[in-house]
């Protein structure tokens, strides 16, 4: 089988306790359906894990018009949720496009906000990677993806983080000095080796989503071979308010396509009026034109490119004539 | 260091010493017995080791031991209570939705979590419910039958047995399988879930390297750590094998020189896991890197690196080519000079692999008098036995193999690998049980799937659409050894000549080393590629004639009796039964050519063998025996080497008995592919099982029968031909009230006859043509198959979406058509999931793309196309009751069924396999 590197396994009750935990070669384990793959890949060596699963569950619910949901609920408990479904149904998309029912079940959505991410050069086992020769990210020096010894853009590839980012959603986090709240927009970093601004030892513990408008439509459209198991080879997601088929407001985010997810700029123009196809079109290129997908992650960049466009102009004619 | 650890297991409080870093499966396997809870690939990919934890499934895998705390476990060991296994394990035993049975402990638990939830489930909410466990045998489609029997019952699904065929008591009917509910419960043993007393644990190193000389291996540190039993190299196992006897070109580990990433240089038994590999990062090697020919291309270059020095009789090699044929028959030049219509191009079919969910295991040991014992989860027995013996230079009596439970194969499993060795090996040296099992990795890297073929095709008809001509060159790429290659090499052209008659053909076929895993035999060995090829040449060519594809088949339908080009019988063939019935499943008449833009259908047909005449070595034998044991309890014993790999040949073996001796088969215990006990069979490949173990049985069975049938005759002071045997007893024909129970019978016959028991085998008879091959690729009967694809390709992404199958197959008689359908929808599944999404892929450097299943992408039950099943028996007069094979003919047509429907739909001819998005896009912009 896989081995798992010999650690301690701590489980502390409070967040307050897993915190205090913490230490350098620590590391904390919500689901563990992406820390522990990556483990028995010898990807990290951890001498602690700190897991979280005997932290209170807080669910989901609402606060002051916001959708306040615990770091630990699980995929299927956001996907099933009615008041997620309600509020704000791309999310319950996502969370349900994500991995396999099994995974689903474990996994939660602050694994996914915070889960690494992913390159076919680098999820890979000891062995493989070494006879490739080690690449940036782990032990090496050099990145086979852009061919280049400085930059890692392996993929950000949450299926959750670009809806969320659409919602204008903010993490709360706490750490050795307490609790801050941070939007989730300045959450990452264009580097595929470290692409989270954390601090050390920040554990996240809730995601505020503000109430969305009325009016409000949406969507998450996923790329992959099959439609079960598969990280996605493409995320596109949409998010505004409408009034008929008119948007009032228009927000489109990128995912899997770089170490973070891509918001689509310029989109005000497209608003208060009615969206013709023509505009749908005009989005469409514009979606094209900022998705670059490199080859960390299957799928030809080009076509993924290209694809990036044709499913905007899917989703958006959806969308308007819902 | 181990620590306390507390679970709640089926409804049970366990303790256990534990390491903080083992996972839940390990913990459930390795230190709690409950080995139902299987392991495909150990990282959250395949969902074999499904759980449910507080109801809810999880994967095991995914999971630490130390952090379930109090939430209850439900392993498939815990479902079944007093009152026996739950219904839905009995649904899925009773609608044959268990093959070889490895995915279905986790499959049966997710279908018991989606039954509570919703107790009457859509057909998409089952999809979608299932869609994390990836079953490599079903097609999925028997496994969405038993989740929907489930939902409609209660407590006791009936374990019945269904109508046998007319003038039959047990034959024809849609029996169980005869181990199901054991694979159904968890309780079947695989190889891994075997333990022995002091066992260690073995690892192999591999090379890093494509091609590298081996100066030194340094193994002095790996042997002094603490833990380490045994090391072993190359140099303690140096005689070459393979599994052809004469053209042995791999050693169990290399000796002087590795050939492809992955190859095994050094192996170690230690006291755990941990610490094997610990001992593997201390062995030193020392490569001196040589340059390496990944692709066939550079092992032709005329300065390419020779990766094998001496061929198998010891003469340098000056190339890289492990074997060509060239065979014409007929003047194919002048048929193509006359041909109207003439297709011509270029197709390639890129590679795949078995995939079964269950990795290779061996575990070996060894008695104080020099017996080994290896129990290996393999699918030819036999010929692991004699290599063993030749490796180990020991005599085949002092060797059993054993097979247990067998998690899939499909042809991944048909020859000895490195873990059989090497178990042996260092089990003698360490004085102990030796147990490897591969990781998923490994499995990629031991690899003999299909083989890379580049193939050029001209097909030449005439103005009515009969086949003047078929000339093909094909270049395969067969990875760095030999494995099945001669054999492999003649398929790819031997093998076509089927059920479309041709009046010439010429084809020349060579196989070329490479420094990438050896290729071998996958479901339908060496003849699935030009298959493809072949098939998509003859719809162009009914294309240019304006002719409609399924008529173009039917002009060349060979007929029952004739002979091919090559010269091979075909005793019987059902082709144009197949057609009909494709066609009229897809309303074809009215639909192909007619749908919308995006919207396709496509035909393609094939033909396959019923085992090869001859063995991969020459012999007079049978190539399948069967020993029959019979007493006063009422039960018979089947023996037989034969490998039951999830089709079912263990149940068949006991439907013939039963058929011929009126005992019900679920008193008939087989007990197979164990050469101590059983006699020799050469094992699942080539399809040969039903046809050749099935007559051994019926001989033998038969012999049985008349020693039941004259006791009772005697007793009753009737003729012989005046007892009739039905199932369970047997009756005076005349006095349709006298009647004997079965036992009574039995009782009567060990009184009359003393011990009771009977022997039958198969023996090749002469067939195939007298030129030098002709007998490669010659069968005693061949099946026929047709296949109807329709596919919805989205014009603007390129996605192919292959929406349903009719595939109809003639099998000749169906002993059970549960099964043989079973056999049709996992072969239809097989290549289709080759068509669209497998590829087996190397960088330039020779590194697999991505050796691991959610990079190697295997359909899930969510995308996977609806199979419509359907058998044609056209009775084949040597079969027994005229059976013929099911288990690899049925794959064939898929892949060109879908590539004609993709032209039907969008216009454009995808030669190059898979049809990804990206190349039907190139296509169709090519075209445009
Ligand atoms: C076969 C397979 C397929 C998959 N497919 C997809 C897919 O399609 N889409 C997708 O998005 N993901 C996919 N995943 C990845 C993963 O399952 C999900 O992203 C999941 O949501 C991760 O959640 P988790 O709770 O299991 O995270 P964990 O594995 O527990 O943690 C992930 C990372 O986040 C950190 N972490 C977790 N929680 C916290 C917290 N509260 N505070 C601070 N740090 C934290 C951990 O230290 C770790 O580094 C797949 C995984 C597998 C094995
Ligand atoms: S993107 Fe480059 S550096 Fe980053 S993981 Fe992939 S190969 Fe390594
Ligand atoms: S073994 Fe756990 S998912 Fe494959
Ligand atoms: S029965 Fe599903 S993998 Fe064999």
């Amino acid at each position: 089988m896989l081995r798992l590197p010999p650690f301690v396994v701590l489980q502390p009750e409070t967040p307050e306790q897993a915190v205090a935990a913490w230490h350098p070669e620590a590391v904390y384990m919500a689901g563990g359906t992406d820390l522990l793959p990556n483990l028995k890949h010898g990807l990290g060596a951890p001498k602690q894990l700190i897991s979280l699963n005997r932290l209170p569950r807080g669910g989901i619910l609402i606060e002051a018009e916001q959708l306040v949901v615990c770091a630990s609920t699980t995929l299927s408990e956001l996907a099933q949720s009615k008041l997620v479904r309600g509020l704000a149904p791309p999310l319950a998309r996502a969370a349900s496009l994500v991995a396999s029912p099994q995974i689903r079940n474990a996994g939660t959505l602050g694994g996914n906000i915070l889960l690494d991410t992913r390159c076919l050069f680098y999820n890979q086992t000891a062995f493989w990677r070494r006879a490739l020769g080690h690449c940036l990210k782990a032990e090496g020096d050099w990145c086979h993806v852009i061919g280049g010894p400085k930059t890692c853009v392996a993929a950000q590839s949450s299926d959750t983080v670009p809806v969320l980012l659409g919602l204008d959603a903010s993490v709360e986090l706490l750490g050795a000095s307490g609790a801050r709240v941070l939007a989730l927009r300045d959450l990452f970093r264009f580097n595929g080796m470290d692409h989270l601004k954390l601090e050390p030892g920040e554990l996240l513990t809730r995601v505020f989503i503000p109430r969305p408008a009325p009016g409000f439509r949406g969507t998450y459209e996923k790329l992959r071979v099959r439609d079960s198991i598969d990280f996605p080879q493409l995320g596109l997601a949409i998010s505004g308010t409408w009034e008929g088929t008119t948007p009032k407001t228009l927000d489109i985010v990128v995912g899997a396509a770089g170490p973070i997810p891509k918001p689509i700029g310029k989109l005000e123009a497209f608003c208060g009026q009615e969206l013709t196809d023509e505009g749908i079109e005009a989005i469409a290129e514009l979606v094209r034109k900022g998705t670059r997908p490199n080859e960390a992650i299957h799928g030809d960049p080009a076509w993924r490119r290209q694809m990036s466009a044709v499913m905007t102009r899917r989703a958006l004619t959806a969308l308007r004539d819902a | 260091m181990k620590s306390l650890l507390r679970l709640n297991i089926n409804g049970e409080p366990v303790e256990l010493a534990a390491h903080p870093h083992w996972s839940l499966l390990e913990v459930l396997r390795y230190e709690l017995g409950l080995t139902g809870s299987k392991q495909g690939c150990d990282k959250g990919d395949c969902g074999a080791c499904t759980v449910l934890i507080d109801g809810k499934p999880k994967l095991a895998c995914c999971t630490l031991a130390a952090t379930v705390g109090d939430a209850q476990v439900t392993t498939i060991e815990g479902l079944a209570d007093s009152d026996g296994p739950d219904p839905v394990q009995r649904a899925f035993d009773v609608t044959g939705a268990l093959q070889c049975g490895f995915c279905q402990p986790g499959m049966i638990l997710s279908a018991k979590a989606l039954l509570r939830d919703h107790p009457e489930p859509s057909d998409a909410q089952i999809r979608e419910a299932l869609a994390g466990n990836l079953c490599r045998c079903t097609g999925y489609t028997k496994i969405f039958d038993a989740v929907r029997l489930a939902a409609s019952q209660d407590r006791q699904v009936p374990i019945a047995y269904g109508e046998p065929a007319e003038g039959f008591i047990v034959l024809g009917s849609r029996g169980r399988k005869a181990d199901s509910i054991g694979k159904a419960t968890g309780e079947a043993l695989y190889t891994d879930d075997l333990s022995l007393p002091r066992m260690a644990h073995g690892k192999i190193l591999r090379s890093p390297h494509a091609h590298a000389r081996i100066l030194g291996v340094d193994t002095s540190k790996a042997a002094a750590l603490p833990g380490v039993f045994a090391v072993m190299t190359g140099q303690d196992v140096p005689i070459p094998y393979c599994v052809i006897p004469w053209t042995p070109d791999e050693t169990a580990l290399c000796t002087d020189r590795v050939r492809y990433i992955g190859d095994g240089v050094a192996a170690v038994a230690a006291a755990d896991e941990d610490t094997a590999n610990a001992a593997l990062d201390l062995i030193q090697v020392d490569y001196e890197v040589l340059p390496a020919a990944i692709e066939p291309a550079q092992a032709l270059a005329p300065d390419a690196p020779i990766l094998h020095e001496l061929d198998w009789k010891g003469r340098p090699r000056k190339d890289n080519i492990c074997k060509t044929v060239e065979l014409e028959f007929g003047p194919v030049d002048d048929k193509l000079a006359q041909s109207v219509a003439v297709a011509e191009g270029t197709w390639h079919y890129e590679g795949s692999t078995h995939g079964p969910i269950e990795p290779h295991a061996a575990l070996a040991t060894w008695s104080q008098d020099g017996q080994l014992t290896i129990w290996s989860a393999t699918q030819v027995p036999h010929y692991l036995h004699r290599e063993l013996a030749r490796v180990l230079e020991l005599p085949q009596a002092k060797i059993r193999v054993i097979q247990p439970a067998l998690g899939g194969a499909f042809g991944g499993k048909s020859e000895p690998f490195d873990l059989e060795f090497c178990a042996a090996v260092l089990a003698r040296k360490a004085g102990r049980p030796v147990k490897f099992l591969y990781t998923r990795e490994e499995v990629f890297y031991s690899h003999r799937g299909r083989h890379p073929m580049t193939m050029h095709f001209k097909v030449g008809c005439d103005t009515e659409g009969r086949v003047l001509a078929v000339d093909s060159d094909i270049t395969i790429d067969g990875g760095a050894y030999h494995s099945f290659g001669m054999i492999t090499t003649y398929y790819s052209g031997q093998l076509l000549t089927g059920p479309i008659d041709f009046q010439s053909y010429r084809f020349r076929s060579s196989r070329v080393y490479t420094n990438k895993p050896c290729c071998g035999p996958k479901r339908g060995h060496g003849s699935v590629q030009p298959r493809f090829a072949f098939e998509g040449a003859l719809d162009e060519a009914a294309e240019q004639l304006g002719m409609d594809p399924i008529q173009i088949r039917r002009v060349n339908a060979i007929e029952s009796g004739q002979e091919t080009v090559n010269g091979q019988l075909i005793p019987s063939t059902g082709l144009l039964a197949c057609l009909d019935s494709v066609e009229r499943g897809s309303g074809w008449k009215e639909r192909w050519g007619k749908l919308p833009l995006g919207r396709g259908l496509g035909v393609a047909t094939s033909m396959y063998i019923s085992g090869t005449a001859y063995p991969v070595y020459p012999n007079e034998m049978p190539q399948s025996g069967v020993q029959l044991q019979a007493d006063r309890s009422g039960k018979i014993t089947v023996f037989c080497g034969a490998s039951d790999i999830g089709q079912g040949s263990d149940g068949m073996l006991a439907y013939i008995v039963a058929e011929e001796t009126g005992v019900p088969p679920d008193d008939i215990v087989v007990v197979s592919s164990d050469t101590d006990l059983c006699p020799v069979d050469l094992g699942a490949y080539s399809s040969r099982v039903t046809f050749m173990c099935g007559t051994a049985a019926q001989e033998a069975a038969r012999k049985l029968r008349t020693r039941i049938v004259d006791a009772v005759a005697l007793h009753w002071q009737v003729p012989d031909a005046q007892v009739g045997v039905a199932l369970g007893f047997v009756y005076d024909k005349d006095d349709r009230g006298r009647q004997l129970d079965i036992r009574e019978a039995l009782i009567l016959a060990e009184s009359r006859f003393g011990t009771l028991g009977a022997t039958g085998g198969y023996r090749t008879r002469a067939v195939g043509a007298k030129y030098r091959g002709g007998t490669i690729g010659a069968s005693p009967a061949y099946s026929t198959t047709a296949h109807v694809a329709e596919v919805a390709v989205d014009p603007e992404t390129g996605v192919v979406r292959v929406e349903k199958v009719w595939a109809a197959h003639d099998c000749g008689r169906a002993l059970n058509p549960q099964l043989v359908e079973g056999q049709i929808e996992g072969s239809v599944y097989m290549g289709y999931a080759e068509a669209i999404m497998e590829a087996h892929t190397f960088r330039t450097d020779g590194l697999h793309t991505g050796p691991n299943l959610l990079d190697y992408r295997m359909p899930t039950s969510a995308e996977c196309p609806e199979f419509f099943a359907s058998i044609i028996e056209s009775l084949d007069p040597g079969g027994p009751y005229g059976a013929k094979e099911a288990g690899e003919g049925p794959l064939h047509p898929i892949i060109p069924a879908i590539a004609n429907a993709i032209w039907d739909a969008v216009g454009v001819r995808v030669r190059r396999m898979p049809f990804t998005p990206e190349r039907v896009l190139a296509a169709m912009k090519e075209r445009s």
